[in-house]
């Protein structure tokens, strides 16, 4: 039963929103075209002779009603219903407009009609919610049509193709001239914390354009990605891609390092070096496993533990009669790229909706009164302050001069 | 050494006053009202707001960084933000400290106990921020998020118990710190991994509590749906407020796991 509900609002939606827009346009145009004006008024502003706009004319203002676009209540019944709503006998609707005025209200007064309101920016801003929701689903609908996405693993010192890594997201997106830019990993590495646990990691990244020319150069980290020609690269991951070392003082050696299967959101990377006779099936060698780029610990043939080394240290170790030195670990960075057209406008809707759903707490009153014989019949609204709005009027109202019979014979 | 004492000390004291504070409410509820017990129950839960405060600075202080980090943390933060939404209005609307009292304490108590409780143990000591986490976003986001849920249930909870126009205001509140938390952890997700939604189940969730109290202050808008219509919405909002804090939580999975119960 709550889906139907839910269905049925929902379903309503579009047409609130459609409605709002029209709602917010006339408005607005209800604050530029004076209201309530005889239509002579009208005649000499907008007139046929020289149209504003080249063609608005009074006749359009008269014929589509924007001269009343404010309406005035213009029964005693639909005032005495409003919320707040007060009687004034022996008092002038003029005197309510002042008192109205001088507490900060927009008053029209047209005979013995009078509508006023305070707050405009508190009206509006609803409006100004859903277009921002709808500045969101446009930016959304953008984003899934043009986009463009793709991820890679780039040993440090390598470097690839802007273009060969994305793949299009959607059928409107088409490559730009950045696709032919060339990225290289100059370095990659990686902060701890006195713990041993990964901090941070970062990449040195140079961009080369097709004629070889560096026009850019930044290292990215995780939350500070690069932008550039529409294209956003943001570091995402990292793997240790070789070690390299020397056995025996020769080499240096590379070894591919693989990653091993463990439990949870640590990363382990092993390989191998061979020891003895490597074509036979049974080869046995020196184990060498990482957790990161800081430590390397060595296994002997058997299996068992032999040692730590730090790369860069030039400490050697030996194991089963070699002498292995590690002079370097090297890492490969992570990385994904992106280009999304339709993130200014998602990001300019979801400002608009912080900022219009911050106003729209802005209260907002509206008040009508008559003037019906010697009485004035008021009566009001507001949006918010349910309580503090009565208590407002009232000391407003008090205000209002009350007419003795001797000043109005005169 | 000392900091961790002392946020012990800290969390232990809150939790007595807290419950010493219930008892109170509770003796002056059945026996006719009592001024002076009334008035060191208040005094009571402003010294819990202060003990919470002082733990999450110690906290702070201790873990180099906001104390927003896990699902320990946050609960923490979430009672800190109930003190707050209860001693504010007391200093505003004298007439409706009583019944405010009666039911934010409870609440602080549960969140609190449960936090302190043998479940979250392995939680108590800070842990250090991965990479994805070491972000300004995070104050905002996270902040954003944990306060919008305790308005929004302090809110839906008193409008199950009829208190109206206070409710509407905190409810009206929490939805804006809803509305900028769920937009701001949006555009974090955007500055980190490229793609500012990914229907992650936490995110998805969000976006439907935002969807219900939307729906909320839309029916208190018309005259006629006013009152009944508007507290069904509403605590459907509460459940789904607990849900989508808690029930996601023990899911495990997505892009939030740093709050769920398996991560370690």
């Amino acid at each position: 039963m709550l889906r139907r509900k839910t269905l049925q609002i929902l379903s309503n939606l579009p047409l609130a929103i459609g409605e709002m827009f029209t709602v917010a346009s006339l408005m607005a145009l209800g604050t530029f075209i004076d209201q309530g004006e005889a239509p002579e008024f009208y005649f000499q502003k907008y007139p046929e002779d020289h149209p504003v706009f080249g063609f608005f004319t009074w006749r359009w203002v008269l014929a589509l009603g924007f001269d009343h676009i404010w309406s005035f209540l213009h029964s005693a019944e639909a005032i005495r219903k409003q919320e707040f709503s007060e009687s004034l006998p022996r008092a002038s609707i003029q005197d309510v407009g002042t008192i109205l005025m001088g507490a900060g209200y927009e008053v029209f007064l047209k005979g013995p009609s009078l509508y006023a309101f305070k707050g405009l920016a508190g009206r509006l801003a609803p409006v100004g919610v859903h277009i921002a929701m709808i500045l969101i689903m446009a930016g959304g609908t953008l984003s899934a049509t043009g986009s463009f996405r793709g991820s890679v693993t780039v040993p440090q010192g390598l470097n690839f193709v802007v273009g060969d890594v994305l793949a299009p997201n959607g059928f409107l997106s088409s490559p730009t001239e950045a696709f032919n830019t060339e990225i290289h990993v100059n370095r990659f590495y990686m902060d701890y914390y006195e713990s041993g646990e990964v901090s941070q990691f970062h990449t040195d990244l140079s961009l080369l354009d097709m004629d070889g020319k560096e026009v850019m150069r930044k290292t990215i980290s995780v939350n500070d990605p690069l932008r550039y020609g529409g294209i956003t690269i943001y570091q995402t991951d990292w793997s240790i891609s070789a070690l390299q070392i020397l056995k025996d003082n020769e080499g240096p050696y590379n070894l591919a390092m693989a990653p091993l299967q463990i439990n949870g959101d640590k990363k382990l990377f092993g390989t191998f070096l061979p020891v003895g006779d490597i074509n036979s099936p049974d080869v046995k060698g020196i184990s060498m496993l990482a957790r990161d780029l800081q430590s390397i610990v060595l296994y002997d043939k058997e299996g068992k533990f032999a040692g730590v080394r730090r790369p860069n240290s030039k400490l050697p170790i030996n194991i089963d009669g070699s002498e292995i030195v590690i002079v370097d670990a090297i890492g490969s960075s992570g990385l994904d790229l992106k280009t999304d057209p339709g993130v200014p406008l998602v990001y300019a809707g979801f400002g608009a909706l912080m900022i219009t759903t911050c106003i729209s707490y802005l209260s907002h009153s509206q008040i009508w009164a008559l003037q019906d014989g010697t009485t004035v019949i008021v009566g009001g609204k507001s949006n918010r302050g349910k309580m503090e709005f009565p208590e407002e009027m009232n000391l407003l109202l008090e205000k209002v001069p009350e007419i003795v019979e001797s000043t109005l014979s005169g | 050494m000392i900091f961790s004492t002392l946020e012990h000390i800290l969390t232990h004291i809150s939790f007595s006053v807290v419950s010493i504070v219930i008892a109170i409410r509770l003796i002056t509820l059945l026996v006719n009202e009592i001024v002076v017990l009334y008035d060191s129950s208040e005094k009571g839960m402003i010294v819990t707001f202060f003990c919470i405060t002082g733990l999450l600075v110690t906290r702070w202080i201790f873990s180099g960084h906001l104390p927003l980090s896990d699902l320990y943390e946050s609960i923490i933060f979430l009672s800190w933000g109930f003190s707050i939404f209860h001693i504010v209005p007391v200093f505003g609307f004298k007439k409706l400290k009583n019944y405010l009292s009666t039911i934010i304490a409870p609440s602080i108590i549960f969140t609190q106990g449960f936090a302190t409780s043998g479940l979250l143990t392995e939680m108590h000591e800070s842990a250090i921020l991965v990479p994805a986490l070491q972000s300004h976003w995070l104050m905002m986001h996270v902040s954003m998020m944990v306060l919008g849920y305790a308005a929004l249930l302090c809110g839906s909870f008193q409008f199950i118990q009829q208190l109206d126009r206070w409710s509407y205001r905190i409810i009206s509140l929490g939805f804006l710190f809803l509305t900028i938390g769920i937009l701001s952890g949006a555009v974090w997700a955007n500055e980190a991994w490229g793609s500012y939604w990914n229907w992650d189940p936490k995110e998805t969730w969000a976006f439907i509590t935002w969807t219900i109290f939307a729906i909320y202050l839309h029916t208190r808008k018309k005259k006629k749906w006013e009152g009944v219509n508007s507290s069904i919405v509403a605590s459907i909002g509460f459940l789904i407020i607990w849900i989508c804090y808690f029930g996601i939580n023990l899911l495990g999975i997505g892009l939030h796991s740093y709050g769920s119960f398996t991560s370690n």
